[in-house]
């Protein structure tokens, strides 16, 4: 490759050229080769795994390519650090975001950039004027002396493109900008990044979400398994076809064959919960769940979902009401002597509470099943047994890895979900509490977890599923219930749910309302 | 009886307030400095030896904090360069600095556990006209030396310095998020680094006064562990230097209790240990104030 092939193209703002990047055994980049034209929003579209990660890093200069290189006005560019890439307007907003809690917003916009009176002092009012011009530049209003941890995500989001404006980057790199956000809160997105378009701004964007990048991409690269599958106009394709390039197949939609219902597994009666703060968030709820059926519950996040799996599971506690379980009752009982009675669960914070990131794949795999006969012996992990359980697991999911003995943070979000469904459903459990089952995975990775759920529910397994994907409890449960302000407001079948009818339940309009 | 007391407590203070104050600049960016207490050790001997030398306390002061930041600078880049584990290096720095001191003042002096030195120069004492015939006012404000007025003046100056600097600005964020201050370019390491020089400087300017502004003499329990004290006091300040201030008031009107009771017919050992069991029950109390505000709040 000589300088020769590049010309100063000041129309292609941000690029890669034939950019690779290794990491061991694993090619995460593959010669990608992009070109994002000034002025436009350019989306990287790829499924769990596919290197977009490893390349926004490389765009924003947190790495560099093993082969290949970067582009910025059309010319090869290196960077030694996320610095040099700022040199030439390039910010990024991250995934986590990247702000310092205990600071105010305000504080948070200028840092690193503070204006100094006379006295050296931080200028309160210059700062703040600053922060009022972008604040009307993108059409929004905030509260700057607020505290970073008081403001709800979408606001830390916006603090965080405005400090990149506000240092005069006109290149947006975000990752993943929707995942985080409510779906009134995306569209403000939408119109926010739109604006910054209209002002000349360059926006390249990460996502698997499919149609928020046919609404907002201009151009759009598919990514799989670290090499470009295809570039083209927004214009010029469908979200069929950019599923099919990033998955490589159509996928048929889990289909869930009508199946009997058996007994009664979950019986709540009068469940009254507090949260942490000790504000009464679950009212007065009953619910039954019976063997072979699916129920999933719709509503607004902080209507009682929390309270509800934590009084299900036996990690909070209850003020009032009753859970059985499996006929027995077992209110009084904590989380693994339910467990033991048949309880499994998978939980909403993978990160947290439903995996440990550091421990291997296959610790995480027999993790709560440590106990058994089968796999430890006088206090001794069987280490033949463990092993051969795990790999049969592993290979029954599908988990893609170089071995179980790495560390699960080696894995990515949708293969770690795998693990940890395969834990929940591995030992018959009799019922599932299933909470944002498939939060943070690709199309791929959706379809195999809803057909498990799927196959379970038919083998006689009892489900509650809690997400805030409305999609997903369409598609997944037998019953819709609809929690509002710690009370059932509806209750749906399935075929008959429709997303808008269950977005008004949601905010507190009963079945009766919505019909009329 | 009760102006003695008060009298006592503000001297007690003085060093926990200077240590204090030093420890929570640390903590704010980044850093639990466990060894407070092996840098106040280090500026007490050094400081005594230099106002005997020179007879003059500035010098000693400063010869003090010098050396108390050269032992803060060493902490911290064990800490931040090398990735020691801080708790472990406090505890290393502690330990280490009491034998060399032990050491030092065999080989070099060939004494053991205490050093009396001539023409040490102490502290001046400030004179309030007036002021000082007052009841309780003259006991707060009268006859203090100028290291206490300066520990005083550091606690609205420190609030000031965090809140309004950019220096300050910094340091809290090099505390809080280390990783996003490095993604905005700047170095949270290096700002550490400072604050740890910091709190070593105001660690030894506290032992100095533990020698030419109390005793006039060293030994090797000087500190009594107040390099700990300070450390109670801003985790009961919770990083604010009012508070802070509060809570090393507190510590050192018990420290000033204990010397009077002491004498009394308790046995010496066990009023001794007065302050440091206030420490434990004062945080717990705070702790249980703390929670139940948060239950009842929401």
């Amino acid at each position: 490759m000589s300088m020769a092939e590049f010309t100063p193209d000041t129309t292609i703002r941000l690029g890669a050229h034939s950019v690779t990047r290794r990491f061991g055994e694993l090619v995460a980049n593959d010669g990608i080769t992009f070109r994002a034209h000034r002025g436009t929003i350019h989306a990287i579209v790829g499924g769990n795994g596919a290197g977009k990660s490893t390349l926004m890093r490389i765009l924003q200069g947190m790495d560099r390519p093993d082969e290949g290189v970067v582009l910025v006005d059309g010319m090869p560019t290196v960077f030694f650090g996320p610095a040099d890439a700022f040199e030439k307007g390039i910010g990024m907003v991250h995934q986590e975001f990247m702000l310092v809690p205990g600071l105010t917003l305000l504080e948070n916009l200028v840092l690193a950039q503070e204006p100094l009176d006379g006295l050296r002092r931080i200028d309160r009012k210059k700062a703040l004027d600053a922060a009022r011009k972008l604040e009307r530049e993108a059409g929004v209003t905030l509260d700057w002396d607020m505290p970073v941890d008081d403001a709800p995500v979408h606001v830390r989001q916006i603090v965080e493109i405005l400090r990149l404006l506000y240092r005069g980057a006109d290149v947006l790199i975000l990752d993943e900008p929707t995942a985080v956000l409510a779906p009134a809160q995306v569209q403000e997105l939408i119109v926010l990044l739109r604006k910054l378009r209209s002002e000349g701004r360059t926006i390249l964007f990460i996502s698997h979400k499919l149609d928020e990048v046919m609404a907002l991409a201009d151009e759009i690269t598919v990514i799989r398994s670290g090499k470009v599958i295809g570039a083209m106009k927004t214009a010029e394709t469908s979200k069929a076809a950019l599923a099919e390039m990033m998955i490589g197949e159509i996928l048929s939609r889990p289909n869930a064959r009508p199946s009997p219902v058996g007994r009664t597994v979950l019986e709540l009666r009068g469940l009254a919960a507090m949260d942490a703060r000790r504000v009464l968030r679950l009212k007065e709820l009953d619910l039954d769940i019976r063997a072979g059926e699916i129920v999933g519950i719709a509503g607004v996040a902080g209507n009682g979902q929390d309270e509800l799996i934590a009084a299900v599971t036996g990690l909070g506690r209850i003020e009032r009401g009753s859970v059985r379980l499996d006929g027995e009752d077992v209110t009084k009982l904590g989380l693994r002597a339910r467990r033991e009675r048949g309880l499994s669960y998978l939980s909403p914070d993978r990160a947290a509470e439903g995996l440990c990131l550091s421990a291997p794949i296959s610790e995480n795999l027999i993790a709560g099943r440590h106990r058994s006969a089968a796999l430890c012996k006088a206090g001794v992990l069987q280490k033949g047994a463990i092993k051969r359980h795990v790999e049969t697991l592993l290979d029954r999911f599908s988990v893609k890895r170089a071995s179980a003995a790495l560390p699960i943070s080696s894995l990515s979000g949708g293969n770690q979900q795998r693990v940890a469904m395969a834990r929940e459903l591995d030992g018959n459990p009799k019922l599932l509490v299933a909470c944002q089952p498939t939060r943070g995975v690709d199309i791929r990775g959706i379809a195999f977890i809803h057909q498990c759920l799927l196959d379970y529910r038919e083998a006689g397994g009892a489900v509650l599923v809690i997400s805030e994907e409305l999609d997903e409890l369409i598609a997944l449960s037998d019953r819709i219930v609809v929690l509002y302000d710690g009370r059932v407001t509806g209750e749906v079948a399935r075929g008959s749910a429709k997303v808008e009818e269950l977005g008004r339940m949601m905010l507190g309009e009963t079945r009766k309302e919505v019909a009329a | 009886m009760i102006d003695n007391i008060i009298h006592a407590a503000f001297i007690m203070t003085t060093p926990i307030l200077l240590a204090a104050l030093g420890g929570l600049v640390n903590r704010v960016a980044g850093l639990v400095n466990i060894g407070l207490d092996s840098m106040m050790l280090a500026g007490a001997l050094v400081g005594l030896m230099v106002a005997s030398q020179t007879g003059s306390w500035p010098a000693a002061l400063v010869a003090a904090a010098l050396v108390g930041g050269l032992l803060g600078l060493l902490m911290s880049l064990t800490v931040t360069r090398l990735q020691a584990n801080e708790i472990i290096v406090g505890l290393g720095f502690n330990i280490a600095v009491a034998g060399l001191v032990r050491f030092f003042l065999k080989s070099w002096y060939g004494t053991s556990g205490t050093l009396s030195l001539p023409d040490v120069a102490m502290l001046p004492r400030i004179h309030i006209p007036v002021v000082a015939d007052i009841p309780v006012l003259g006991a707060v404000f009268s006859d203090h030396d100028p290291l206490t007025w300066a520990a005083w003046l550091l606690v609205p100056a420190t609030a000031w310095f965090l809140a309004r600097t950019r220096l300050g600005l910094r340091l809290r964020a090099a505390g809080a998020a280390p990783q996003a201050t490095r993604a905005l370019g700047l170095n949270p390491l290096n700002l550490r680094d400072a604050s740890t020089v910091f709190a070593g400087m105001m660690s030894g300017l506290a032992g100095a006064y533990l020698c030419i502004g109390v005793v006039g003499i060293f030994n090797e329990g000087i500190t009594a562990g107040r390099g700990f004290l300070a450390l109670a006091a801003f985790y009961f300040g919770r990083n604010r230097p009012w508070p802070t201030a509060i809570g090393a008031l507190l510590f050192g009107l018990f420290d000033a209790i204990q010397i009077r009771l002491q004498g009394r017919g308790l046995p010496a050992e066990l009023v001794q240990t007065l302050p440091y069991v206030m420490v434990i029950v004062i945080l717990t109390l705070v702790a249980i104030t703390l929670k139940r505000a948060r239950n009842k709040g929401a």
